[in-house]
Parts: structure tokens; C-alpha cells; sequence
């Protein structure tokens, strides 16, 4: 697992991050094209720049690259600049496990102006939910958040593993959040929101490695990488001061790796 | 059909914007100097270069949804032009590579180059 800072933070701006696809493109004389997709051949590059790491810190980096030898071996990595929830605008994607008396309905208007969001729909007697679980470093520090939106002020509990936080949602849209690890003796984490009996409005799920939740970013593959590597087999710091280096770091992720 | 996703201002693109049309003529040469031009296509082709700056997050996660969902170059979507408003419905991105770039929050920026397609 790739290691975070002692801040909790996973990476540091400036960030850099660029998506490679492949297609095959057959260019006729006067300008038309056929073209073919190639999805397996996706590439996904990060490049993270670390300025003031403590010794700790660059040690940490130190041994995690030394224990993945380079770009040889594999690691999870979790996307520093995106969601890591996948289809956080479809709730009915099969990513989510509703409660059997929970229905989601789409097209409703979001608070961004457009009908992305979702109405959820709770006809059991009891609470009812509905998560995601991610196969992520469950010591982490994550923050979850959601919008949510009820004709009646209700009460709703946001989940991130065993930690349930309980806010109320009005007639506004209102992003809430909360922040924390999972079960250390866990392999995965259920990141979710659970409702009382009775219908609320909820949009764009957002989980992040760091602990005050960013702006909404919608995402459809998720921010979760199983098998990222190093891009280099070199890794070089420089030492700023006492207790003080700079590292820039070289991940990739490949999807026919 | 998708459509290239707006900022949250609306707009489709920042200054300095850049556009361009090209035609496809073909040009035959002969011994004496002369030479004979033909069109080789049946119009311009036309092309937006747009450079985003100071993006939210939002936003720039919505560029990457949208260049993902289209697979790089892959698919065709339709273009309103910036300039006068008119929709062009075949265009594609022109590159299977597309960076993003985090200064700091708030404060991101990409470039993509929509480019208009034939056939």
C-alpha cells in the first residue's frame, strides 16, 4: 500500500496526472477516419512532487520503493486528486448494495443545476442503506461525503466502516461529511449513507484519501488502482535542510498490467 | 449523443482560444512548372484548441469523466463552437492523451484540442 504522510495527506501540490488511450486510426486521403478503440491498452500516470518530508516520511517512501523494487512489483494505489467511489452519479449501478427495502430513482435535480441526482426511497420499517465497499488500506484516514435533501428535516447517517455519523438533511441541498479509518483488521471498508422510512434526496458520493472532503468530482471507474507501479526504477531525494527533503515520485497504472 | 461538457459558468472555453479550419486539397505538379489543384474533400474540417485554467475540481473531474467516457479519440460527440454558437455533431478529441494538472485547490488546469470529424 502506498504510503501516506504523517499529516495524513497522501500527496502534495502541484499534482500531475495524465489518462493515455490507444486508438487506431485509419486516416483516408480526404479527411474521413475509421477508428477502433483498444480499452486494454489505458494508461493512467501520476507524477507527485513531496517538498518538506521529515525524515520519517522519506524514510517511509524509502523502504515502500525498496519493497516494490523499483517498477517490478505492484501496489494499491488510491487516486490523490479524484473520487474513489466508482459511479457516484448511478446509484443503481451494480457498485452499490442497497438495503433490500431501499429504491433509487434518478433524473432529480442536483445542486449543480442538472438531474444527476438521485431520490432513495426507504418503504421498510426500519433503517435502511446503501454502501460501497472498497478494497483499500483500511488505517488510512478517509472522508466521506454526500449531498442530501429532505421535504422534512430527516435525519441520515453516513457510514465509513464501523463509524457512523448522523446529520440532518433539510429542504436545501447540504453537503455533510465525515472522516476516519476503517477496521484495522479488516481487508476492505463499506463507505455508505442509511436512511430512516421515508424518501430523501441524495447526490454525488465522494470518498478521498485526506480528511476534509474537496470539491465534487463525479467519477465512473473509481479512484481505486490495484496494481500501480513505480514508473522508474531510480529513486532520487534531495535534502533541503535538517528534517527537510524534496522526492518527486513516478506512479503508473496500466490496465493490461 | 454526448455533448463537451461546459464550466459551471456555461462556457466551453477560456481565453486564449484558438480555432482553425483546414481543407484537404490535393496539388498535381507538372514538368514545365504548371500544376493543377483539385479538392480532395467535400469542406473544411474545423479544430478548437482549449486551454482551461484555474478549474475546480468539479470541473476538471468533469473533463476526465468525459474524455474517459469517450474513450481518448474513440467516440464522436457533438461541439458547440464558442464563437458563433454552432453545433458541430461529429467532432472527437484529437489526442489519446489528455493531462490534468493540480497547482493547488481550486486551481487546476488541462488543455484539449476538439477536432471535427468527416464520415
Amino acid at each position: 500500500m502506498y504510503p501516506q504522510l504523517t499529516t495524513g495527506a497522501y500527496s502534495q501540490f502541484p499534482l500531475r496526472k495524465q489518462r493515455r488511450t490507444r486508438t487506431v486510426t485509419n486516416m483516408a486521403a480526404d479527411g474521413s477516419s475509421i477508428k477502433l478503440a483498444d480499452p486494454n491498452a489505458a494508461v493512467t500516470e501520476w507524477q507527485l512532487r513531496y517538498e518538506g518530508l521529515s525524515d520519517t516520511e522519506l524514510s517511509n517512501l524509502q523502504q515502500f520503493f525498496a519493497a516494490a523494487e523499483g517498477s517490478l512489483n505492484g501496489f494499491t494505489f488510491l487516486d490523490p486528486a479524484g473520487n474513489l467511489l466508482a459511479w457516484s452519479e448511478d446509484l443503481t449501478n451494480a457498485v452499490w448494495e442497497p438495503g433490500p427495502l431501499l429504491a433509487s430513482a434518478g433524473g432529480v435535480t442536483d445542486p449543480f443545476g442538472g438531474n444527476s441526482a438521485f431520490t432513495l426511497t426507504n418503504s421498510g420499517a426500519g433503517a435502511q442503506s446503501v454502501t460501497q465497499t472498497l478494497n483499500v488500506p483500511t488505517g488510512y484516514i478517509y472522508s466521506l461525503s454526500v449531498y442530501v435533501q429532505a421535504a422534512q428535516p430527516t435525519t441520515v447517517t453516513l457510514l465509513l466502516g464501523s463509524i457512523s455519523a448522523h446529520a440532518t438533511a433539510g429542504p436545501n441541498w447540504t453537503r455533510i461529511s465525515v472522516a476516519g479509518s476503517g477496521d484495522p483488521t479488516a481487508a476492505s471498508i463499506p463507505f455508505g449513507i442509511e436512511l430512516p422510512p421515508g424518501a430523501i434526496g441524495v447526490f454525488g458520493p465522494q470518498v478521498e484519501v485526506q480528511a476534509k472532503p474537496s470539491a465534487y468530482q463525479k467519477s465512473t471507474t473509481g479512484g481505486v488502482y490495484q496494481d500501480a507501479r513505480f514508473g522508474d526504477d531510480t529513486f532520487s531525494f534531495a535534502t533541503t535542510g535538517v528534517n527537510r527533503h524534496s522526492v518527486t515520485v513516478n506512479i503508473v497504472y496500466a490496465n493490461h498490467l | 449523443m454526448a455533448t463537451f461538457p461546459p464550466l459551471k459558468t456555461g462556457a466551453v472555453a477560456q481565453y486564449p482560444a484558438i480555432k482553425s479550419l483546414r481543407f484537404q486539397n490535393q496539388i498535381v505538379r507538372f514538368v514545365d512548372g504548371n500544376e493543377q489543384r483539385y479538392r480532395d474533400s467535400a469542406g473544411p474540417l474545423h479544430r478548437w484548441v482549449i486551454r482551461l485554467d484555474q478549474l475546480d475540481e468539479t470541473e476538471l473531474a468533469s473533463l476526465e469523466d468525459f474524455f474517459l467516457s469517450n474513450q481518448g479519440s474513440f467516440a464522436s460527440f457533438i461541439f458547440i463552437d464558442p464563437w458563433d454558437g454552432t453545433s458541430y455533431p461529429n467532432c472527437s478529441v484529437l489526442s489519446d492523451q489528455l493531462q490534468l494538472i493540480s497547482i493547488e485547490e481550486l486551481q487546476n488546469t488541462t488543455s484539449v484540442t476538439v477536432t471535427e470529424n468527416r464520415g
